[in-house]
């Protein structure tokens, strides 16, 4: 035979064989038809019924949310019982009507409805979904008698969050919300009705440790969604508690003190260990109102107010630091060694420089590293920047941690700026001008800085020591921060200085000199401009007024407490914001918190290295 | 001479154009209706939302789509040339998945590390029939029932099957079989060697049984028998049976499905899908998923017969046999009529190599069909190359 042959011959089996296969396949398709009738539709009641028993509902149940002390064991925040009332959409016969029933008993907002309708109709109807939170013992009662009544509705007792002197804590604490949309996604637990995160402050920045694992309760449900018997319960795992460092007494005498100004901010740093004592920033807000039964309108309030309340200036303030950065350019100078603390320099009122006139704010005459400092004389600094140069500058302030985003555990700090010629470069692509030096050596120009790096600047001045600032307070004390390579000498020109602007006749701040007998305070007052030649004329009235700032430390032999207060468009430092920090530090001296030991809670979160 | 010149430039085009209109859309439309499915099944799995399965369920949909274009109008020359090369490129990677594979639930199965993992047994199943369609090609008919002819398509079939056996991965080992099997039988081997490997096994079979791992075991026993232990293995099956026949007639109703809603399900968006699909839309839907499926594997088997050239007819009967297994083996184990083994099913189950494989499967399978006037000779290639 002849291989062509073959060849179709193979092509006639082959169309045979695949008949035949195709046809298995669909004969073994119909066994699955039918096995699928069997179970379908002859069996079907049968399994109805094992489905039926088989609504087993599990709901999750929860955590309570970490408590929020402060260093002496004083609530901060806590969780405090809730009544609620739940709907689960898919047991109930008309929901629009239960929920009319449920608000014969208690208020349902028609927001809080149309909430519910919306609820129902986009996830699946087995998700419990709330209605309404906060009822009296009285509401509660009687709904849960009546609930057996009404199909699918039950009540529950949950927390809430409950912040105590709410407006001093609001920035460093924060508050709670129910979890936006991005997160519910991410984290399907966060459907778990009333589940709240941190929004906010460190109830956002720890939030994982605060928030707890959730329980479940399983139920055995009839057809119509009641509950027949709890079956088994894992329970949930409260959050780990955290205590803080903030002293609540003294942030809310802190807070008291600011309040009176229109937009002021305070730091106080324990000097050796870097604990934060006190951070308090004004307007303040209360987060109770916006963690708990919120109101929209009153939201809206609180985010869009004047003056934005919600913003913690203590940590998201940028301002020029001014003179009070004269600090930072006196010990570049003497680092680098191109001034020498005898030297003297004339101040004839102003320094030209490069076809352009500097000013300083008064002829101080023939003046040396000492007295400059005790009466912030620009002209010495505007020469000794200029010797300096901006790079050396710039590596020095960042040793003293301006510049720098310090990880306290809150979230959006910001950075500030150091200026530098690779950051000039950078940001606008031009080379730095000889110029632009000058300004940067009183703290003005392209240098930024936020509270809370000034008062760590101050602590690290005082104790010689790279202090990093915490907020949350661990049981055992850390190993002291290690010393900064600065020569002591240096160290303690910069020192003297500080002293004499408070204590010493002439000196800029001597009227906020401590009346505590034998405590001294060291201190340097900042007046800085917002005007600048590209926005002059723009700003009128309060926005065109100077920042008033001041950074101290005390007591001067040992320094313990470094502070550091910005009062935005306060006028002078010595005038609007040296006062403040002396009454601060007067109460916190008296009271003297770092002798104390701080608070050990019984289910303390273990803050990774913080 | 000119003539002749500009025809061979145009040529290319004119034969894309061609390829394109030759291409079976029905067949497509088809497709695309069972990965709808998936994708409204998937959507009700995760509690009425697109996140995290139906967004990406359809986006690599849309990825498979294109990856099957380029086959279906790739030229079919150039895959006889690959066949080989391909088929032995992808044994090295099922035998270093041994060695170097991610372990993942009792199984090494993955090669490859966190989002770039992959199954090589998926593509094996393409390799595979690529290799043995391309042997029968070159396999001069008149031997094709030679005894030392049916040799080396053995062997082909049988490492892959060897090394699945070892993973330990049943699924997939019986799914090399039945298309090595198939394949064998649609190039013509005689009936005597099918009757012979029938009573082969039913020696062999106890010896294999008493190497099977424990889990392999108990879940056969389990299957044979659910109530043995219906709070372990048992349960799977059970629930799932619960599931669909708690469905009924009509379903439940879409994203009404207590069972699979509860968190009653296990794997509930891959291996189980079916049964969240069939307890919501009762067993219609479930009919209607089937006939389509049906209707594929007859569309395939048709193409597969007008095929003029034997690599071509065996690709498309080939991985039309795959397509079957997988449907028939996923929900004969949903439905309790089969031992649980971990298959997904085809287009509606979430997961990405077993998607893309299957379009690219179904791509050879359009390829084929743009082929079947071609005649490919026998003497075009060599035994290897």
């Amino acid at each position: 035979m002849r291989p062509r042959d073959y060849g179709l011959r193979l092509r006639h089996r082959f169309s045979r064989r695949a008949v035949l296969i195709g046809a298995a396949q669909t004969g073994l398709f119909g066994l699955l038809l039918w096995r699928l009738r069997r179970l379908q539709i002859v069996d079907s009641s049968e399994y109805q019924l094992l489905s039926d028993d088989n609504r087993i509902t599990a709901h999750l149940v929860a955590p309570a949310r970490g408590s929020i002390y402060d260093r002496l064991g004083r609530i901060v925040a806590e969780d405090r019982e809730n009544f609620r009332v739940i709907v689960v959409p898919a047991y109930c016969d008309d929901l629009a009507a239960t929920l009319d029933a449920i608000s014969e008993i208690v208020p349902v907002a028609a927001s809080d409805k149309d909430r519910v309708m919306r609820a129902a109709r986009r996830q699946s109807g087995y998700f419990p979904v709330l209605v309404t939170e906060g009822l009296t013992w009285r509401q509660f009662t009687l709904l849960s008698v009546l609930a057996p009544e009404l199909k699918g509705v039950s009540t529950d007792r949950a927390t809430h969050r409950r912040y105590s002197r709410a407006r001093s804590m609001a920035h460093v604490v924060g508050y709670v919300g129910m979890a936006a949309k991005a997160e519910i996604d991410e984290h399907p637990l966060m459907r778990v009705p009333g589940f709240r995160t941190g929004k906010a402050g460190i109830e956002k920045g720890l939030d994982p440790e605060l928030r707890g694992q959730p329980g479940s309760i399983s139920y055995e449900v009839d057809a119509h969604g009641r509950v027949v018997r709890q079956l088994g319960a894992t329970s949930s795992v409260r959050g780990k508690d955290l205590v803080l460092t903030i002293d609540q007494e003294l942030q809310e005498i802190a807070h008291k003190r600011i309040e009176g100004l229109r937009v002021a901010s305070i730091v106080v740093l324990d000097a050796v260990t870097g604990a934060i004592l006190v951070m308090a920033s004004f307007p303040s807000f209360d987060p109770n109102e916006v963690s708990f039964k919120v109101d929209l309108e009153r939201w809206k309030q609180v985010a869009r107010g004047e003056d934005y309340p919600l913003e913690n200036r203590a940590l998201r303030g940028l301002y020029p630091p001014g003179s009070t950065f004269k600090v930072v350019t006196a010990l570049a100078g003497l680092e680098t060694g191109v001034i020498n603390p005898q030297e003297r320099m004339n101040c004839p009122g102003g320094y030209p420089f490069g076809g352009h006139y500097f000013r300083c704010w008064k002829r101080h005459g023939s003046v040396y590293l000492h007295e400059a400092i005790k009466q912030s004389c620009d002209v010495y600094f505007y020469e000794t920047v200029k010797r300096v140069g901006i790079d050396r500058l710039a590596a020095v302030s960042r040793k003293l941690g301006l510049g720098q985003v310090h990880d306290i555990g809150l979230a959006g700090q910001k950075q500030g700026i150091i200026p530098d010629t690779v950051w000039k470069r950078r940001r606008f692509g031009h080379p730095w001008y000889p110029g632009e030096t000058i300004s940067c050596g009183i703290g003005q120009g392209y240098v930024s800085t936020t509270p809370l790096q000034l008062a760590v600047a101050t602590a690290r001045i005082a104790t010689g020591r790279a202090v990093r600032p915490r907020l949350i307070a661990t049981p055992e004390a850390g190993p002291e921060a290690a010393l900064l390579d600065f020569d002591p000498l240096h160290l303690e020109l910069v020192r003297a200085g500080m002293v004499g602007v408070v204590n010493e006749k002439g000196g800029t701040a001597v009227r906020s000199a401590l009346t505590i007998p034998d405590v001294q305070m060291a201190g340097k007052t900042g007046t800085s401009q917002v005007i600048s030649a590209k926005n002059r004329g723009f700003l009128k009235g309060w926005y065109g007024e100077t920042h008033a700032l001041f950074i101290a430390y005390a007591p001067v032999g040992a320094p313990r407490y470094a502070a550091a207060c910005v009062v935005e468009h306060g006028g002078g430092g010595s005038r609007a914001a040296a006062p403040v920090v002396r009454d601060v530090m007067t109460e916190i001296l008296l009271r003297d918190p770092a002798a104390r030991p701080a608070f050990i809670a019984s289910n303390q979160g273990a803050p990774a290295d913080r | 001479m000119k003539a002749l010149f500009a025809e061979g430039l145009e040529r290319p085009q004119v034969k894309l154009k061609q390829k394109l209109l030759s291409l079976n859309w029905p067949f497509l439309l088809l497709i695309t209706a069972i990965t709808l499915i998936g994708v409204a099944a998937l959507y009700s799995v995760a509690g009425g939302s697109l996140e995290p399965w139906a967004s990406r369920h359809v986006v690599r949909y849309c990825l498979g789509l294109a990856l099957l274009f380029i086959v279906a109008l790739s030229d079919i020359r150039w895959w006889l040339r690959a066949a080989y090369p391909l088929y032995i490129i992808v044994l090295l990677m099922l035998a270093a998945v041994l060695l170097f594979g991610v372990e993942s639930g009792g199984a090494k199965r993955w090669l490859g590390y966190g989002e770039f993992s992959f199954q090589p047994s998926e593509m094996m199943k393409i390799a595979l029939v690529l290799a043995v369609a391309r042997y029968y090609q070159w396999l001069p008919p008149s031997q094709v029932s030679w005894p030392y002819a049916v040799f080396p398509p053995l062997l082909m079939i049988g490492l892959p099957i060897l090394l699945a056996l070892d993973q330990p991965d049943l699924g997939t080992a019986a799914l090399f079989g039945i298309v090595g099997g198939g394949l064998l039988f649609l190039a013509g081997v005689s009936w005597i060697y099918f009757i012979a490997a029938f009573v082969g096994v039913i020696v062999v079979l106890p010896h294999v049984w008493a190497r099977l791992h424990d889990y392999q075991q108990e879940r056969i026993l389990t299957f044979i028998d659910p109530e043995r232990d219906p709070t372990g293995s048992g349960y799977h099956i059970l629930q799932s049976k619960i599931a669909i026949g708690s469905g009924g007639f009509a379903g439940k109703g879409f994203m009404q499905g207590t069972q699979a809603q509860l968190n009653f399900l296990p794997e509930k968006h891959t291996d189980f899908i079916f049964t969240v699909f069939s307890e919501e839309t009762g067993f219609i839907g479930a009919a209607v998923l089937l006939v389509l499926y049906l209707l594929v594997l007859l569309f395939i088997t048709y193409m597969a017969l007008r095929c003029r050239s034997t690599f071509p007819r065996l690709v498309a009967a080939g991985m039309g046999l795959c397509l079957f297994a997988y449907v028939f083996i996923n929900v004969a184990m949903v439905t309790g009529l089969m031992p649980v083994v971990g298959l997904p099913l085809p287009l509606v189950s979430y997961g990405g190599t077993s998607m893309l494989t299957m379009m690219v499967g179904l791509g050879f399978v359009l390829n084929a069909h743009v082929n079947r006037e071609s005649r490919i000779r026998r003497e075009e290639f060599g035994p290897f190359w």
